[in-house]
């Protein structure tokens, strides 16, 4: 079991490595390279090179790989030669955003600034204002006689100037353009690497894409949960009283449910929900809006329709995938030898039919895992709700690569994650299955 | 009134308003703009002032208002380019003046202002003893510096096109609450556009990001902003202003906006469940899902705010005039007014002169619908076959959707064969000066003279202004415009408007099929709300029944 358990991790382990190569291609190839996305059809071939070099897109896209995976702090450490450290800093409303710095012989932190080819040292203070010091002792000259210097700007960038040697930097702001002149001629963004936790800053948002997510990630995990734990019991349960009693009124019933329930949309059912329970009879709140950080956890009653609308869809799935699993069961040679050997019914039920039944059931419900957390977009939309599925939309729709990336690694380590799980409820409920 | 100098155009406008040249609003407008108080400019006028409306319930402090919109990404509010960037920072910062809701612009950060007889020197009175929230005492210095950014190159301000007329060397500090302003043309639209929704007043210490450092002079402290989510404001207990019951503004103990996503239908769910008071810029579809629940305070107010069909007319097809008045042609406005508005709406000339504008003039008519016409003029500009072009158009808006698709059938029938590409709204603003054709949401604003030189004008160097997105470059409209901008006599300035319209619809690169009404739409437990044709949320005054 042990074995078994190993090799399964190892083989998800590489899947997963496997896989994030194909996701980084897939947004790499897809129409549209980033810098024209961000910045429209109509910008200069001068603007879309300052911005792909400011945003490292003119490396490699091996390199560009590995600094999206393991980081580039340890690549730009070498070229800047000092040890790099990453602090959080909170100012005003915004709590905890990055700043990299560079360590200093005497332990201090330092950046960089270049102005009027002089290269100025900022060192940072304990309150977090930087004093400025004359650095041009750090210069130093290339093969070409150039005078050259990597260091760390002020924005999160290993960046290289050359005395001189004024790049020109252009940014898009709201308003149109802005250039700016005797800027670094090449950059490298810093990051840690999305398996050390940073999955790169959001286009969108300005924001790193793991704080975003990670909010969104437990508004879904909570809906989808709480779905899950709603209508897998009573789907199963329906599911199992049909197949029993396959043909009979109380089959008809229940499946006829199942079907309906199955078969409406969820937008639909969606909204005859909020007009029952939120404008006729003002039970229920009717849009899920999240006041403060704790969100759902502060304010119970808005996930309840949410909750409501994804597992009805779900129990009539579940439900119509029991009951045909049931009656196959029930019409096998060995229940029948069962039943006519003269055991009691509910032991034919709990100890042949129920678990030998279950195997189709746990693959539909462990794919579905997947499909909850990610496909929810429809109910997320038509309650407000801020979740995973409408974040992948509207980064998608926006093309916040990082954020694409980060949402499609997000559901692939649950895929397979769920899929392991299952792979472990099979072989306990079928032994022949274990070490396979 | 004191001994303070009246400016003798306001004299003169005294005699016009007299003759019934002038109406009461444009008189009480142009001398409030030149330095008198609202009050005074009433008993110069009419000789009495009118009485103030008392409030019908006693109001009652405290209490959380709750608002959906946007929570828009912001840094520097010189840079806002949407009035959804300002909702929740307008109650953290204060203006220096205040248009109200009748269109008629006040002090209010400053105690009076005061033009000289040219039009061209500004003097700006400071009131005294107002504090930022880190509790220094706002100067000459912040307002100097707020200038500043407001007209450096690099700051990248969305109001360097409408303060082209300002010297950006011309701020002078007479003393600590006075700043001499010098113009480089004379305009008498200064006031107003210090309005602006991103001439917030920054202490001169703002190191370029708001969400960093929320200091500002207003009412509320920003405790949270999580774009694309929520953001929560705290009443701060100093604020300058008081209330009606002695003690300072504002009522509210706080207010939280939150962002329900994309889709109205879940804004409209949380307004008429109660989860929300309010729905800030209420779309057309809001508005008709409450119109009749009596749950709902209601104010509807036209608005010169309008969707702009805008070509590139640097680029091709439309370099061209007569491929643009082929589009132009193609407008059926009745038919769009209905089904994008719900007729909500006034009909709209092609010019971007609204009938809400002061200055609107009446005579120039919109273009009939005839595609024959567009067909025989395309084959003139050498377009036999018609043409094929891409509208890109932000999903987020119903209403430019709508207008965009009732154009792309009734265009077929001249050969501009429409693609529609669109995008969500954050999409088109990253990249909106820059396509070949897209449609835009530009917001109210009382004159035209403040919005024509943001978006159909050149700078110095005969380069187009950051939002001219149409890069439409016309002298002899240019020069109607800097003529106009010195008169302060709206009967002269209306005809200098008819023909500038006349040009602009015959010539522009723009199509301004409707201008929108807006509206105001609360529970009816909120009180104090003033209803804003730039659909401002102003908050400071209302109070919430307990």
């Amino acid at each position: 079991m042990l074995r078994y358990a190993t090799r399964r991790l190892l083989t998800m382990v590489i899947t997963m490595l496997l896989v994030s190569m194909l996701v980084f291609a897939v947004v790499e190839i897809a129409p549209g390279n980033v810098a024209r996305n961000i910045l429209g059809a109509y910008a200069t071939p001068e603007q879309e090179r300052s911005m792909e070099n400011q945003l490292g897109l003119d490396r490699s896209m091996a390199m560009r790989y590995v600094s999206w995976l393991f980081g580039s702090d340890w690549q730009v450490s070498s070229r800047v030669g000092k040890s790099l450290k990453e602090i959080k800093v909170s100012q005003g409303t915004v709590k905890g955003f990055s700043q990299w710095w560079a360590v200093d012989d005497d332990g201090s932190l330092i950046q960089w600034d270049v102005r009027n080819g002089n290269l100025i040292k900022l060192v940072r203070q304990l309150d977090g204002s930087t004093v400025e010091q004359n650095d041009d002792a750090a210069w130093q000259t290339d093969e070409t006689g150039r005078k050259i210097f990597w260091g760390l700007d002020r924005h999160n960038r290993a960046a290289l100037w050359i005395q001189g040697e004024g790049g020109t930097e252009y940014r898009l702001e709201y308003s149109g353009w802005i250039e700016a002149k005797g800027a670094p001629v090449d950059y490298i963004p810093l990051s840690k690497g999305l398996v050390r936790g940073d999955a790169g800053i959001s286009l969108q948002f300005k924001r790193p894409v793991s704080e975003v997510i990670g909010r969104k990630i437990r508004n879904s995990a909570i809906l989808a949960g709480l779905a899950f734990l709603f209508a897998m019991p009573l789907g199963i349960f329906f599911g199992v009283i049909a197949g029993l009693r396959e043909g009979r009124l109380v089959d008809r019933i229940v499946s006829m449910g199942g079907l309906i329930t199955a078969a409406s949309p969820d937008f639909a059912t969606g909204i005859l929900l909020i007009m029952i329970f939120s404008l006729k009879l003002k039970l229920l709140p009717g849009a899920a809006m999240f006041l403060n950080d704790a969100g759902i956890l502060s304010q119970p009653r808005m996930i309840i329709l949410p909750v409501l609308t994804a597992s009805l869809v779900e129990i009539g799935y579940i439900l119509r995938i029991t009951r045909s699993s049931v009656v196959e069961v029930m019409q096998s040679n060995y229940v029948r030898t069962a039943v006519l050997k003269g055991l009691p019914y509910h032991k034919v039920v709990m100890g042949h039919v129920m678990r030998n039944s279950m195997l189709a059931p746990v693959t539909v419900i462990m794919l579905h895992v997947n499909w909850l957390i990610g496909g929810l977009v429809v109910v997320e939309s038509v309650f407000g709700f801020p979740g995973l599925g409408s974040f992948i939309l509207n980064a998608a729709l926006y093309k916040d690569v990082y954020a694409i990336e980060a949402g499609a690694m997000v559901l692939i380590v649950l895929a397979v994650g769920s899929q392991l799980i299952a792979d472990f409820i099979y072989s306990m409920l079928n032994p022949r299955i274990r070490y396979a | 009134m004191d001994e303070r100098r009246i400016h003798p155009l306001i004299l003169e406008a005294k005699e016009d308003l007299k003759k019934g040249n002038m109406s009461r609003r444009s008189f009480l407008r142009l001398a409030t703009l030149l330095g008198l108080s609202a009050g005074s400019a009433h008993l110069l006028g009419f000789g009495a002032l009118p009485k103030a409306r008392a409030a019908s319930t006693p109001i009652t402090r405290g209490g959380v208002l709750k608002a959906a919109t946007r929570i828009e990404r912001v840094d520097h509010p010189a840079r806002f380019s949407l009035v959804s960037q300002s909702h929740a920072w307008r109650h953290v910062f204060d203006y220096l003046t205040r248009t109200d809701p009748s269109g008629i612009t006040h002090p209010y950060l400053l105690e009076s202002w005061d033009a000289s007889d040219d039009l061209k020197t500004w003097t700006l009175k400071l009131k005294k003893g107002i504090t930022f929230n880190n509790g220094k005492e706002l100067t000459a210095d912040d307002v100097i510096f707020n200038f500043s950014q407001w007209l450096s190159k690099d700051v990248g301000s969305s109001l360097l096109g409408s303060l082209n007329y300002v010297d950006p060397a011309g701020q002078e500090k007479i003393d600590d609450y006075t700043v001499v302003c010098h113009l480089k043309s004379p305009s008498v639209v200064l006031p107003e556009h210090l309005y602006h929704y991103g001439a917030c007043i920054l202490p001169k210490e703002f190191g370029g990001d708001i969400t960093k450092e929320p200091v500002g002079t207003g009412a509320f402290l920003m405790k949270e902003y999580v774009p694309g989510e929520r953001c929560r404001l705290v009443a701060r207990k100093d604020y300058w202003i008081k209330g009606a019951d002695g003690k300072p503004l504002p009522y509210l103990d706080e207010i939280v906006m939150v962002q329900l996503g994309d889709d109205p239908a879940a804004d409209l769910a949380a307004l008429r469940s109660g989860q929300v008071d309010t729905v800030i810029e209420p779309p057309v579809s809001l508005w008709e899902g409450v119109q009749n629940d009596p749950r709902f305070s209601i104010t509807s107010t036209p608005t010169a705010a309008t969707r702009v069909l805008r070509v590139r007319v640097d680029q091709d097809p439309w370099k061209d005039p007569r491929v643009r008045q082929a589009l132009k042609l193609c407008h059926h406005r009745e038919k769009i007014l209905a089904i994008a508005l719900r007729n909500q709406g006034t009909i709209g000339n092609d010019s971007h002169i609204a009938p809400a504008n002061a200055e609107y003039c009446k005579d120039v008519d919109p273009y009939p619908f005839d595609p024959a016409k567009a067909k025989q003029l395309l084959a003139e500009a050498g377009f036999p076959n018609g043409i094929d072009v891409k509208l890109n158009v932000a999903n987020d808006w119903p209403e430019s959707m709508a207008y965009a698709q009732v154009l792309r059938e009734d265009a077929k029938q001249a050969g501009i064969r429409i693609t529609l590409n669109p995008m969500p709204a954050t999409q088109y603003w990253d990249g909106w000066t820059e396509f070949n054709m897209g449609i835009t949401w530009w917001s109210h604003r009382p004159l035209a003279l403040m919005m024509l030189p943001l978006a159909y004008t050149a700078d110095e160097n005969g380069k187009p202004v950051p939002w001219n997105e149409s890069h439409w470059i016309n002298s002899e409209f240019q020069a109607l415009l800097e003529q106009s901008q010195g008169i302060a006599d709206v009967e002269a300035r209306r005809k200098l408007m008819c023909k500038m319209a006349k040009i602009m619809k015959e010539d522009g690169g723009v199509c301004t099929p409707f201008f929108m009404n807006v509206w105001t739409i609360t529970t009816k437990k909120i009180n104090g709300v003033e209803p804003s044709p730039e659909e401002f949320a102003i908050y400071h005054k209302a109070w919430k029944e307990a």
